[in-house]
């Protein structure tokens, strides 16, 4: 991760540079990785979700 | 609350490709919806509050998956300008059709939805023509100003057709097929926040909006939302190269369609 940030640093103002890295650097199996941040993120987005329905549930 | 499963599916398959097509979640789902037997204020208030979240929720997943840098920070980065400005022009456009709509300014409904529906049928035809070119696009903000303002005129009149028109305007400016999905799911997010307000003045004017569809709808986009954005980080460029052209072809079809079948 910290490899293809440094890479994307060098031509930052280039719209679309990280994806573009990504997809030179790593083949599809290595993107397919999960990292634990991005486990983070989306344990987050489920517990929102399950606030949102309760939400829903109490109000509809 | 009911959640009704063939909703659920229809949701997640069409912010699936909403999100790593960046279109067709309003294109498509509201005809169908129609068809299935619902009515507009069962539809439209309901898919602009989900694709609202979903929208947002999409765009920070495909940061997250690192399809797209968004910053909030400065120095602010080119992909949230270009999405900022989408954005603006988009909010501007919903609320402009809104107060069209108040005053009952009848625009000949069937004439501009099949003037975008043509538009979006050659801009796909022009994406598929253009695999066959080598030569990688610059970046061209001029060109994808006049897309902004062209799809933002045509939602301003109520015509639809914002997210195929932008986002191929995006692809035709030069910008990265991963990267203008990205943009334009995160534009869109922020575009349907006008929406719903506008849909709440609305509603306080005595329309009543009927909230039955939105935990489905919200539950099959909800998931579509995060697992989209890693699809596209996984699927080599290339294919999203062919899937979005032929994906627009087919929301021209389907705009045309509609102005035959209702």
């Amino acid at each position: 991760m910290e490899e293809i940030n440094s890479q994307t640093d060098v031509f930052q103002d280039e719209i679309g540079s990280i994806a573009k890295v990504l997809d030179s650097k790593m083949t599809a199996v290595e993107r397919m990785k999960i990292t634990k941040h991005n486990l983070k993120r989306i344990s987050m987005a489920i517990i929102f979700y399950l606030i949102t329905m309760l939400i829903f549930a109490a109000l509809l | 609350m009911e959640l009704i499963l063939y909703i659920i599916l229809l949701a997640f398959l069409f912010e699936m490709m909403d999100s790593s097509a960046g279109m067709g979640f309003g294109t498509g789902l509201t005809p169908l919806l129609f068809l299935i037997g619902y009515d507009p204020l069962q539809v439209v208030p309901i898919l602009l509050i989900s694709e609202a979240v979903t929208g947002i929720t999409s765009g920070m997943f495909h940061h997250e998956f690192q399809n797209v840098r968004f910053s909030i920070k400065r120095p602010i980065s080119k992909e949230t300008k270009i999405m900022l400005m989408i954005a603006g022009i988009g909010c501007f456009a919903i609320f402009f059709s809104v107060i069209l709509t108040y005053y009952s300014l009848k625009l000949p409904k069937d004439v501009i939805k099949t003037y975008v529906g043509i538009l979006v049928l050659l801009m796909g035809i022009i994406g598929v023509f253009r695999l066959k070119s080598k030569v990688r696009d610059t970046y061209k903000p001029k060109l994808l100003a006049g897309f902004a303002a062209l799809a933002g005129f045509n939602k301003g009149i109520g015509a639809g057709g914002y997210g195929p028109v932008v986002m191929m305007g995006q692809l035709f400016s030069g910008i990265y097929e991963k990267t203008a999905t990205a943009i334009v799911s995160l534009a869109e997010g922020f575009v349907c926040i006008v929406g719903v307000a506008a849909f709440l003045l609305i509603s306080s004017y005595g329309v009543t909006i009927d909230f039955a569809l939105l935990p489905s709808i919200f539950t099959g986009g909800f998931l579509a939302a995060i697992l989209s954005p890693y699809i596209v980080r996984v699927l080599p460029n290339k294919i999203w190269k062919l899937v979005i052209p032929i994906y627009a072809i087919s929301m021209g079809i389907l705009t045309i369609s509609k102005v035959f079948l209702f």
